[in-house]
């Protein structure tokens, strides 16, 4: 069974556009998905109709099977859920906080807490709201993942933190995984936390999931050209096999190409004769700007 | 036991192709040699913070290919025989590096005698080296 299912998911805030206009995404236990996509794409709004905490407009959202406004208690019991912002109480220590936890999941694991608590050297006595934002993320961290959850949703977990304090972050999950496999969905900015943790990469764009696959072929499949543009006309690289976006910079053209640089080239060779035309493997980073730049 | 990896993040490889590559280049450099032992699966994860599934991928790798073995309990080492490869696939291993290498030479305008000068030059840094791995600390104190 898929630790999560969503299809054809649709959701927008009232008075404006439809954020999510059709979403459909599996991820199966122990896989780990980057959710990417740029600000106000909607990744936040797909982890909270996830969670439960919105209801989706259409289409449905299946976690273990279960629906998470149907079945809350269940569905709260076998997911962690970092947010962006600060959502526990600030009046109350850390300590009391975890009490809190330790009351609501029969699953709370007081050695993996304790031992998260060493690892981040957490004031157990200190109130929420005097904490570092470094500090309550860890908290939050400790609160999603005690409890051993089956899926693991973290919104932008190192927004807003120093590198030594994002490192530790990731360093938390990367033991859960290891240790428990875990399935992760996070949404990130940080190209260099998504190679180093996921395994697929999703990519939320005008409402939907535009690109959907393997990070690692991903990477080994596809390529960039450069083209000059003089003499170049547009239908001849739109139209060459393989070619999954087109976009102008300046005096060249930026193709994105569903192939390896070498067959790139090759392809380029025979249809464009005998235009400079460079072809190279792609990074995580230029593959998202290719593909959420307006192709103007 | 060696630990022979490191990431280069925002590199043109993926990171399961970068572990492979150390291990490969650590065979052919002499740094790694038959029957040494590499640091487990967790450990790599752990020490580099990547994910355990990505050293996975590239252990297994090594492995159908060759290069490493992995006994059940006892850990993962160095093939005693690591892999020869078919001469094709050797050119085509290396024809990359070479592209790299003529396009460079060619923009900063190195005549093609000069690119092979630096090439022998390197092998014969390279030779010197796996001489002095081979032959050990007790040797070199004789000479």
């Amino acid at each position: 069974m898929n630790a999560l299912e969503l299809r054809d998911v649709r959701r927008g805030y009232e008075g404006e556009r439809d954020v999510l206009c059709g979403v459909s995404l599996d991820v199966k236990p122990g896989e780990v998905v980057a959710l990417l996509g740029r600000n106000g794409a909607g990744k936040t709004t797909l982890l909270r109709v996830t969670m439960g905490l919105l209801r989706p407009a259409g289409g449905t959202v299946r976690v273990f099977g279960l629906d998470p406004r149907r079945d809350p208690v269940e569905v709260k019991r076998r997911i962690g859920y970092v947010s962006q912002e600060q959502i526990l109480p600030g009046d109350l220590s850390i300590d009391a906080v975890f009490e809190i936890h330790r009351q609501l999941f029969p699953t709370w694991d007081r050695a993996l807490e304790s031992q998260l608590c060493r690892r981040f050297e957490m004031p157990l006595a200190t109130r929420l709201d005097t904490l570092s934002v470094g500090q309550a993320r860890q908290v939050a961290l400790v609160c999603a993942i005690a409890h051993r959850p089956e899926l693991l949703l973290l919104d932008e977990p190192a927004g807003g933190l120093d590198p030594a304090a994002r490192r530790e972050i990731i360093e938390a999950a990367i033991s859960l995984l290891s240790e428990h496999g875990t399935a992760i969905v996070f949404s990130s900015h940080q190209m260099a936390d998504v190679e180093r943790i996921a395994g697929r990469i999703a990519l939320l764009h005008g409402g939907r999931i535009t690109l959907d696959d393997d990070l690692d072929a991903l990477r080994e499949s596809y390529s960039l050209a450069v083209i000059p543009a003089e003499g170049t006309n547009r239908a001849a690289i739109e139209g060459a096999e393989g070619c999954v976006r087109l976009r102008r910079r300046a005096s060249v053209w930026h193709a994105l190409f569903a192939h390896t640089p070498s067959q790139t080239r090759d392809i380029l060779r025979t249809r464009l004769g005998g235009a400079e035309v460079t072809c190279r493997a792609i990074t995580l980073e230029d593959l998202f700007v290719e593909m959420v730049e307006d192709p103007s | 036991m060696k630990f022979p990896f490191h990431v280069i993040p925002g590199d043109e490889l993926p990171i399961y192709r970068q572990l492979m590559r150390q291990v490969v280049e650590g065979v052919a450099g002499g740094h790694l040699a038959p029957d040494d032992q590499l640091p487990s699966q967790r450990e790599v994860a752990e020490a580099l913070v990547i994910s355990p599934l990505t050293v996975k991928k590239a252990y297994d790798e090594l492995e159908r290919e060759g290069y490493i073995r992995t006994s059940r309990g006892q850990g993962t080492f160095v093939s005693a025989a690591p892999p020869a490869l078919a001469e094709r696939e050797k050119r085509e291993r290396v024809r990359a590096t070479a592209q790299r290498l003529v396009r460079e030479a060619f923009l900063v305008g190195l005549s093609l005698a000069k690119v092979q000068a630096l090439v022998e030059e390197e092998d014969a840094a390279l030779r010197k080296e796996r001489r002095s791995m081979t032959d050990g600390p007790s040797k070199r104190r004789q000479a």
